[in-house]
């Protein structure tokens, strides 16, 4: 269809921006932390709500990639050297792809350790996986690495909407943001 | 003609005594079933002595005697083992076994029978009901099977930090499948 394409992120967009930020955020810190806490009941408090957060996590990317079909992302910058185009097109597809694999992995690799994944403690999320230490070993792996390579591609997709803002001086980091003045780019 | 009737007196005597019955260790199992933040986390024990007598025909002179070794718990990962045998839970080292003696046996119906005994788990010796199943296998052997429940805070089992709200159920279903082979004739 031959519709304009917007100049800003509208507001769902947004909001499944910045809500997927700070989930993350929260994940990885609980992560952070367990990871390395003697087994307690707070260890296993910590270790539901981190996997809460992973689905929720999943839910929202599947429902930010749905969403993206249907209201089209603003385009790039027409003064961005095509490598950037690239470099971009890139990350936003690899991040879309890790906060899928992440939690899915890390799905995975809870079945595969005995612990089945149970949303807010009430919705049971069936095992794809049976027990297999081995394998539970090899998932808790991958899902870490899968984590430190998010933690890459996002401190670069927030160096380059920086690099934007304060060098380039365009709008790739403005769009993403609520409008605080009226003089944003017109609809 | 002497000989031949002393073997077959023998014989019948063997019969009257329901004679034990080895249990194959490797078709055999116990396992058990801890929910925590609804989260159901079940686990096995991997090595168990069991004494079973079991006659069919006259169910109330079974009888059965296991010994469950602590240590061989498998809770699915080395940390999930390694919580289970500390002193708060199963106290690998003060308490290396668990037990059970069973003090009698009668049947509820077809195939379906009942057993009372002394179930012992960190020294603490309770009286349990456990209903179980019988059923003839090819080539003789006999499969038990059966389900109980026990309470884990009767046994002293998670204590402490562990038994404040509802994080870890107080319910431990346990459930056993013992392969006996054929009865010795």
């Amino acid at each position: 269809m031959s519709q304009p394409l917007p100049q800003r992120y509208g507001a769902i967009a947004q909001a499944g921006h910045w809500l997927t930020l700070l989930l993350i955020v929260g994940a990885f810190a609980l992560g952070w932390i367990m990871g390395d806490m003697k087994m307690s009941p707070t260890r296993l408090k910590l270790f539901s709500y981190h996997k809460w957060i992973g689905v929720t996590v999943f839910g929202i990317a599947v429902l930010r990639i749905l969403w993206r079909q249907w209201a089209k992302a603003p385009p790039l910058p027409p003064a961005m050297p095509a490598w950037e185009r690239i470099g971009a097109h890139l990350s936003h597809w690899g991040l879309y792809a890790l906060l899928l694999a992440i939690p899915l992995s890390g799905w995975l690799m809870s079945s595969a350790k005995g612990f089945q994944t149970v949303y807010l403690g009430q919705f049971p999320i069936p095992d794809l996986i049976g027990r297999d230490r081995e394998l539970g070993k090899l998932l808790e792996e991958v899902h870490e690495l899968l984590t430190t390579i998010l933690l890459f591609v996002v401190g670069l997709h927030a160096a380059a909407a920086l690099k934007h803002h304060y060098h380039d001086k365009d709008d790739v980091l403005t769009r993403m943001l609520p409008r605080w003045r009226n003089n944003g780019a017109a609809r | 003609m002497k000989l031949f009737s002393a073997i077959l007196l023998s014989l019948a005597t063997l019969g009257v005594q329901a004679a034990p019955r080895t249990v194959d260790a490797a078709r055999s199992e116990i396992s058990f079933s801890v929910k925590q933040m609804g989260v159901a986390v079940d686990g096995r024990f991997r090595r168990f002595e069991a004494q079973v007598d079991f006659d069919a025909a006259r169910p109330e002179t079974s009888s059965a005697a296991l010994a469950v070794d602590i240590a061989s718990v498998d809770a699915g990962s080395e940390e999930a083992d390694s919580t289970a045998v500390e002193r708060a839970w199963l106290d690998k080292a003060g308490f290396p076994r668990a037990t059970f003696k069973s003090s009698s046996v009668r049947a509820l119906g077809p195939g379906k029978y009942e057993a009372r005994g002394l179930l012992t788990i960190k020294g603490k010796p309770r009286e349990i009901t456990v209903p179980f199943s019988a059923a003839e296998q090819a080539g003789g052997t006999t499969l038990l099977s059966g389900q109980f429940s026990i309470r884990r805070t009767d046994f002293g089992i998670g204590g402490g930090e562990w038994n404040e709200g509802d994080l870890v159920s107080n319910d431990v279903p346990v459930k056993f499948k013992l392969l006996l082979a054929p009865a010795k004739q």
